[in-house]
């Protein structure tokens, strides 16, 4: 059991004011709530904090700590409302939220957690590493859940890169670089095998080392071949080493598999306008954009290989739809303007220009609404959709 | 497992006399005071009657009847106690982890308590968290439950081997291997565990089950001294599977003692297989040194720590390679890194000892010497 009381300790403010009219019973039970806590007394110290928020619901220290001692034991369906209470009474929380999202992640209120750990972002992701630490690691199971991988994988690269390599972290990532939307805690143990290598691939290649991906990449083929989303994953790593011949196979493999893989045939699109074979790539970012008409990386692909074939009319139309979707990703806003300048629409190509130049260098991948293309329950571990 | 003979065994020794009644200073109105003993008659009666029920095995009775007892006294250690292991029977983890994380929060001391919620987190996969709770409960002691005792030991192993701690994995299967635990549950385990693969049992891929099981018999058979069968075993391993990670290595070790030259031959086979294999490099360093083939043996050393910056082994056997080289103040240098990253490694503190005494820096060996004598003190741990 982690003792997180004294990591709590570090972001609470000075007690505030217990009670304009102060009861002296409240007032002993508070004294005694944390001569209780400061002394290691927890049981003691969550029923004394108890007594005291029934008394006086508007004690927000009283909440915090019941909270935060509550989630020291692991009970966090009973920290949970403790914490609630706290980010309702507090209005700059700091990190209420991200213990709230904890706590919801741990009795699988995923929806409440993912939107709580969002709050906690917007105010600016505030706690020291080793909250940090748990709340992004969760938050990126979450997301891969969800269907946001490469958010997850955002998240999770920047923890590799900060912290190293753990067991933990490399299951996350393979989860996310197979596109499972599966929990750490909920997928099919037999595909455990295959999560752990891709992990090790998705790491390693996160990390600079090459090699070492490409030697737990090809490990995958030896007995994975024929399981969904080895082929895209194993594309994903050669589009990012830019040997662009390899992934594209790798992407017509995964689609050979599953005609239907919206994503894969998105990003076998973008690969073949990359290495220069727009022609190629036109019909198949074509038949991505109407397997997936709300993702804006399809759109895209389309928009980029219409504009490379001296379609820029075209072109345009369809960045304009991926920048409806997507309006904060520097590239579609690059793409737009340069599909503006060929049709000689000045203006609006400095305004994309400009755009480009203020989001270029903010982290694209969180500008790609990934959650548009489905819910979790109409994706499959496959990328195509269900029924 | 069946923890009901757990329960009867008593838990006497377990729980202290019964949470006494949350001690409330306010509202003393004679209202109160009459609530008050409803309440206190009411909570008898539930505890007798679950009790009764358990005695009687109807289980789901006593469940209910638990729950409501302890909706009026939510402290009562013992209603916790028993709700969560007949949850646990029932194999209903998730809602014995929770009643047992109560216990816990009311009786931290109680190792069977840590064992049982440790058993319930590893079932709803929560394997970070029973990790954690199955080693306390093993810190604690177990109160002689042998049966209890086995299933957190077993659970501990195959968690070690998960999270790619597999020497430790295998000192522990050995070690229940040596009290006498049956070894039919054990060689899958210990395969896993020799074979370095980071899964459960459970997560096996059916392709290499034959092959795990071949790794665990074999391991079971070195430690009988079985060495022919042993022998048959692993070699029978890198002919079935001869470009499998992880074969090649176990029989080059097994190798080293009896023939070097051909283990020596098996690791290197290995890292074709399996180039970023730290522990065959490690492996290949010590037969090096033993062999006084120091620029080899430096070579392979500087490899892994370069692989694995943050590995203790490997800066432990690079210290040990500079030493035997005459480089003596990079070896210390190397194997005070060592001892940052891993400082229960004993070996470290011995080559240090041995290091600061050549050197003649009296405190800092004794200071090693101090540390050596606190890590091999027994830790009152429970034994399997």
């Amino acid at each position: 059991m982690k003792r997180f009381s004294s990591l709590l300790a570090l972001f609470l403010a000075p007690l505030s004011a217990l009670s304009a009219t102060p009861q002296k019973s409240f007032e002993q039970i508070a004294k005694q709530a944390d001569a209780a806590r400061t002394a290691d007394r927890m049981s003691e110290a969550i029923g004394l904090y108890t007594q005291g928020v029934h008394l006086h619901p508007a004690w927000s220290d009283g909440w915090w700590w019941l909270g935060s001692l509550l989630y020291d034991e692991d009970r966090f369906a009973e920290a949970a409302p403790a914490f609630q209470k706290f980010v309702a009474l507090t209005p700059k929380s700091g990190p209420g939220y991200a213990f709230l999202a904890l706590c919801e992640y741990e009795t699988q209120d995923f929806g409440s957690s993912v939107k709580h750990f969002g709050e906690w972002a917007r105010r600016g992701s505030p706690g020291n590493d080793a909250l940090l630490d748990v709340a992004g690691f969760r938050w990126a199971s979450l997301l891969t859940r969800e269907g946001r991988f490469s958010e997850a994988l955002y998240l999770l690269a920047a923890k590799a890169a900060k912290v190293g390599r753990s067991p933990a972290l490399v299951e996350a990532m393979g989860l996310a670089s197979l596109r499972m939307n599966n929990l750490p805690e909920d997928y099919p143990p037999e595909r455990r095998e295959l999560v752990w290598l891709t992990g090790e691939a998705a790491y390693y290649s996160a990390t600079g080392a090459t090699l070492r991906a490409s030697q737990y990449a090809d490990r995958l083929l030896v007995h994975y071949s024929h399981e969904p989303g080895v082929h895209f994953f194993r594309g994903t790593l050669f589009e990012f080493q830019k040997d662009f011949g390899a992934a594209e196979q790798e992407y017509e493999e995964e689609l050979r598999a599953s005609p239907d893989n919206g994503p894969a045939m998105t990003e076998l699109a973008v690969t073949l306008v990359d290495d220069v074979q727009p022609d190629k790539a036109v019909p198949i970012a074509e038949r991505a954009v109407s397997l997936e008409p709300q993702n804006p990386r399809s759109y895209y692909a389309l928009g980029s290989a219409l504009l490379e074939t001296g379609k820029p009319d075209q072109g345009a139309r369809a960045l304009e739809k991926a920048k409806q979707f997507a309006p904060n990703s520097s590239f579609i806003r690059f793409t737009l303007a340069k599909a503006y300048r060929a049709l000689g629409r000045e203006e609006e190509a400095k305004r994309e220009s400009a755009a480009f130049l203020a989001l270029k260098d903010k982290q694209d991948v969180l500008a790609w609404p990934e959650n548009r293309r489905a819910t979790p329950e109409q994706v499959d571990p496959r990328g195509t959709k269900k029924p | 497992m069946t923890i009901t003979c757990l329960a009867a065994l008593g838990l006497s020794a377990l729980l202290t006399a019964q949470a006494a009644p949350a001690a409330s200073a306010r509202g003393a109105g004679q209202r109160k005071a009459r609530n008050g003993e409803v309440s206190r008659v009411a909570f008898e009666q539930l505890s007798k009657a679950a009790d009764r029920a358990r005695d009687e095995n109807d289980n789901e009775d006593a469940i209910r009847l638990y729950r409501r007892a302890l909706s009026l006294r939510p402290a009562w250690q013992e209603g916790l106690w028993y709700l969560g292991i007949l949850e646990y029977e029932k194999e209903r983890f998730l809602d014995a982890r929770d009643v047992l994380r109560r216990f816990v929060t009311y009786d931290p001391s109680a190792g069977p308590g840590w064992a049982v919620l440790g058993m319930s987190e590893f079932k709803t996969r929560e394997y970070s968290r029973a990790f954690d709770h199955l080693r306390r409960a093993m810190a604690l002691g177990l109160g002689g439950r042998k049966e209890m005792a086995q299933s957190v030991f077993y659970f501990v192993a195959a968690l070690l081997t998960r999270f790619e701690q597999y020497d430790e994995s295998m000192n522990m299967l050995l070690a229940m291997v040596k009290s006498g635990q049956k070894t039919d549950l054990l060689v899958e385990p210990l395969g896993l565990a020799a074979l370095r693969m980071p899964l459960l049992p459970a997560e096996t891929p059916p392709d290499r089950h034959e092959m795990i099981r071949m790794a665990g018999q074999g391991a079971l058979a070195v430690e009988a001294g079985r060495q022919g069968e042993a022998e048959r075993l692993f070699s029978g391993i890198v002919a079935a599977y001869p470009n499998e990670p992880g074969g090649h290595f176990l029989y080059g070790v097994f190798l080293l003692d009896l023939r070097p030259a051909d283990g020596i031959r098996e690791i290197k086979r290995e890292l074709e297989i399996s180039p970023f294999h730290v522990a065959a490099r490690l492996r290949l360093v010590e037969e090096y040194l033993k062999e006084e083939r120091f620029d080899e043996g430096l070579m392979l050393a500087e490899e892994a720590v370069k692989l694995e910056p943050k590995d203790g082994p490997a800066h432990m056997m690079l210290g040990e390679v500079l030493i035997a080289k005459g480089d003596l103040a990079g070896g210390i240098r190397e194997l005070e890194t060592s001892e940052k990253q891993a400082p229960q490694t004993v070996r470290t503190r011995w080559d240090l000892l041995r290091a600061y005494t050549t050197t003649g820096r009296k405190d800092d060996a004794q200071r090693e010497k101090g540390e050596i004598e606190r890590l091999n003190a027994p830790t009152g741990e429970q034994e399997p």
